[in-house]
């Protein structure tokens, strides 16, 4: 099982599987197109009828015309098509122009490649490869062999292990040239072996080799992530590790509006061409705007939904009209509420902070962002956001009679949050000390307040100076004081 | 270098200054072969620990005062390695298992059968059990004190158990019920200033009447404080006069500071350095209900008598929350929240009324 470049979507997605279709869709086609035409012209007719025969109303996949994965040919070929801001582009550029520079003295540079998902990394790198020539050699998990038998016994070809094949792949693949081209070549690694994850020593060790016996530029790309445990970047690649072996660090943003509506225009004027016309319908300007917004800096994500609402077939069915209908009525005042295209907003904790201490209203009185909302994303540490909550509302209070409210219901969430057994309960005791501080805080204080971290009570046990067979909190009520006092004076008699 | 507090702590029963009849009706229950687990209650500096240790030199002689310091080490089922420092003799092993937190069960648990797995070598002449004190039993978590309640039926062939506990109201029914309870009261004011005599004749000193006098009333009827003052006066100020001042503890004089700070101003950014206050307290070991109640005893010392009522009531229902709650400190800063209120709202009040 070596692991070879494979022909990889840029873009993987779920709508993937359509191209199995394909077969069956043949026998279709002539009749789907009819139905399409009538979908144009008499709508509510056809509405009916979907209404009589629900049999009818369920989505039948598009035809297309050829095998490979739809979302491969919006791919951007060109540096100019890719939606990155030019800066970072040129950022990627000058790093690869710099290997190719060195290439004799020090072949094996090393790149870090951060951002978060859906801000065009892989498709950027992919194109600045194609306009160097450069040959991409990436590495993919190998996926687990047959290793038991059908009789349940252990195969005797026993595979090896991950690490060892990841070796072997960063030191061949920079090495040895293709037999097909003679292109320059650039290692790339996106797909983590999974025990490097767990050991920075492993990843240390195959980094040194790497630095010293490596022939071909070496980039990793990683996604961000909200939680720290979870982000590669930061557990894997530390400032010690970048700085010992030159690791060039470029961090890319969520793509800019501007950026993302150009690259929409793009992927519409592709969709009017000969070859996708049969199968797309351009969408109207403000689904495809509603449709920016709600991506919220992540073109994968507006490319996917691009798809499913111009997609003619399924834009053809009621049901997605009235997904449409919302768009259009909703995205002026609020996107928010779009629940079947939105993406899942990510809040980080800090950004949800401001929201329940400043809360914004609409002009009917309601809040901007609901309290169930904020209490929602942060289901799985409600115990941490409460702590975080206490340490830092009282600077936004103006009035000791609304911090009244606020304390009181806070001490409540803390008896709410302390009955363990009911797991529900934590929910209910965030949602009460959030809604209660949004609520009562009837003019809150808008000035720059840095954020503090909750203190734990954690009593310096060690700067306590015990006497045996007394306990702690007896030795901190009754004698702590007497006893320094009373040593520290015998000293002195001494 | 002793404290005077364990220099003169009286060691037979009949020796000890005061409560005697009681010493002679622990003596009489040693006399009987057997004896019940038992349970002594009393506020802190009764007495408690002294009598136990009598009694357990009643039980096997001089033996029980050699002393030795252990440090247990227990693991958590989620393989956490918890310490306890132990103190022990042949004969008895003294175990504070409050001071391991969350994990109390398991050092209830473990120590308890390592102590009564094994039985004494040398039976004869000497008690078929072992003793186990363990102290501050009222601090220990329900589930502890459901773990304590089987081990002590099931090795009580072995082992016996006296309990130290300042209020029996936070000890489960179950415990109560197996335990032989005795009270050990507070000293009245004679019997301290008794002792305090009794201490300063033993080492050579003259004390003023006066003096006595002062620190009895500042001791608030507990024996340990009041000989602790005494020596921090003596190497404070000797000869004593009467009128020397006498060294209080030092989280008392901060916490009274902290009462009266709220009295001066109440703002949010005020509430916010009682906070920080209150953590300092924590921090040093304070027990959170000492605090509040040290709060609440000052809080209502300063305000006037139209919002005391309004003061314990609220006390009252967040030092509850407290008990029940994980994080004191939400407690505490909810309750001066609200005193800060009902103060303001007194004071904007009579300010009008003088204005009329």
């Amino acid at each position: 099982m070596k692991p070879a470049t494979r022909k990889r979507a840029w873009n993987n997605s779920a709508f993937a599987y359509q191209s199995k279709f394909d077969s069956v869709q043949t026998e279709n086609t002539t009749q789907m197109k009819e139905s399409n035409v009538a979908d144009d012209e008499k709508t509510i007719e056809i509405n009916k009828t979907l209404n009589e025969s629900p049999e009818t109303s369920k989505p039948t996949p598009p035809s297309f015309k050829s095998n490979s994965n739809w979302i491969d040919k919006f791919e951007p070929k060109t540096c100019e098509e890719v939606a990155v801001h030019p800066k970072k582009l040129a950022e990627l550029k000058d790093w690869l122009l710099h290997c190719a520079a060195v290439h004799k003295q020090h072949p094996a540079q090393i790149c870090l490649l951060t951002g978060p998902s859906g801000s065009g990394k892989t498709a950027a790198v992919r194109a600045l490869a194609r306009a160097q020539n450069y040959e991409l050699q990436e590495w993919i998990n190998p996926v687990d062999r047959d290793m038991i038998n059908t009789l349940g016994d252990q195969t005797s070809n026993y595979t090896g292990s991950q690490i060892d094949f990841f070796k072997s792949f960063l030191f061949r693949s920079s090495r040895y040239k293709s037999l097909l081209g003679s292109q320059k070549r650039l290692v790339l690694v996106e797909d983590f072996p999974n025990m490097i994850l767990s050991s920075v020593d492993i990843f240390e060790d195959i980094l040194e080799e790497f630095s010293k016996y490596g022939k071909a530029p070496l980039l990793f790309i990683v996604a961000d992530s909200k939680s720290r445990s979870l982000n590669i970047s930061y557990t894997l690649f530390t400032e010690e590790l970048k700085n010992r072996y030159h690791i060039h660090h470029i961090s890319f943003n969520p793509i800019a509006v501007t950026l993302l509506q150009k690259a929409m225009k793009r992927f519409c004027a592709l969709m009017r061409e000969q070859q996708f016309s049969d199968t797309y319908k351009v969408p109207s300007e403000t689904i495809i705007d509603s449709i920016v917004f709600a991506a919220q800096g992540d073109i994968r994500n507006a490319l996917i939904n691009l798809h499913f609402a111009s997609l003619k077939g399924a834009g053809a069915l009621p049901t997605e009209r009235v997904e449409s209908c919302e768009i259009k009525g909703k995205s002026k005042k609020k996107l928010s509420t779009l629940k079947t295209i939105r993406r899942d907003e990510s809040v980080t904790m800090l950004h949800a902070l401001g929201r329940v201490f400043n809360p914004k209203r609409l002009p009917n009185g309601n809040f901007t962002h609901k309290p169930e909302d904020i209490t929602d994303s942060f289901a799985s540490e409600p115990k941490r956001f409460i702590d975080l909550i206490h340490a830092n509302y009282l600077p936004h209070f103006r009035e000791i009679e609304h911090v009244v409210e606020a304390a009181n219901a806070l001490s409540i969430a803390d008896n709410i949050i302390t009955e363990y057994r009911e797991e529900a309960l934590a929910l209910t005791a965030l949602n009460l000390a959030v809604r209660s501080i949004m609520q009562t805080n009837e003019s809150p204080v808008t000035a720059w307040m840095p954020i503090r971290a909750a203190r734990h009570n954690h009593q310096d046990l060690s700067k306590l100076q015990k006497i045996s067979g007394i306990s702690n909190s007896l030795y901190a009520t009754d004698y702590g004081s007497y006893v320094q006092m009373i040593n520290a004076c015998k000293k002195i008699e001494k | 270098m002793a404290l005077w507090v364990d220099k003169h702590r009286p060691r037979e029963l009949s020796k000890l200054d005061y409560h005697k009849v009681q010493a002679e009706n622990l003596r009489n229950l040693c006399q009987q072969g057997d004896f019940p687990h038992l349970m002594f209650y009393g506020p802190s500096g009764a007495g408690k620990k002294t009598r136990i240790m009598c009694l357990l030199r009643e039980l096997y002689g001089a033996g029980v005062e050699r002393l030795r310091n252990e440090t247990m080490t227990f693991t958590t089922p989620s393989n956490r390695k918890v310490e306890v420092m132990t103190v022990g003799s042949n004969y008895h092993l003294e175990v504070n298992p409050s001071d391991a937190g969350i994990y109390d069960r398991v050092v209830v648990i473990d120590l308890i059968k390592q102590v009564a797995q094994t039985h004494q070598i040398d039976a004869s002449g000497q008690r078929e059990f072992k003793v186990i004190v363990l102290s501050e039993v009222d601090e220990l978590t329900k589930d502890a004190q459901h773990a304590l309640r089987r081990t002590m039926e099931k090795y009580v062939a072995t082992c016996r158990i006296i309990l130290s506990v300042n209020s029996t109201s936070r000890v489960i029914p179950a415990i109560r019920s197996r335990c032989l309870g005795i009270r050990v009261a507070a000293p009245n004011e004679e019997e301290i200033t008794s002792v305090l005599q009794l201490t300063c004749k033993r080492e050579g000193l003259t004390l003023p009447a006066e003096l006595a006098a002062r620190i009895v009333d500042k001791s608030e009827h507990n024996l340990r404080r009041a000989l602790l003052m005494l020596e921090a006066c003596k190497v404070q100020q000797y000869p004593f006069t009467g009128q020397q001042d006498i060294v209080e503890l030092d989280w008392q004089v901060y916490l009274r500071e902290t009462a009266n700070q709220i009295v001066t101003e109440q703002t949010p950014a005020k509430l916010e350095k009682i906070r920080d206050r209150l953590y300092e307290l924590l921090a040093q070991g304070v027990p959170p209900d000492m605090i509040f109640r040290g709060l609440v005893e000052q809080l209502v010392r300063n305000c006037d008598m139209s919002i005391k009522a309004k003061t314990l009531e609220y006390a009252t229902l967040y030092e509850h929350r407290m008990q029940n709650g994980s994080k004191h400190i939400f407690h505490l800063e909810a309750f001066v929240a609200q005193f800060m209120n009902i103060y303001k709202k007194f004071i904007s009040e009579s300010m009008m009324m003088d204005d009329f």
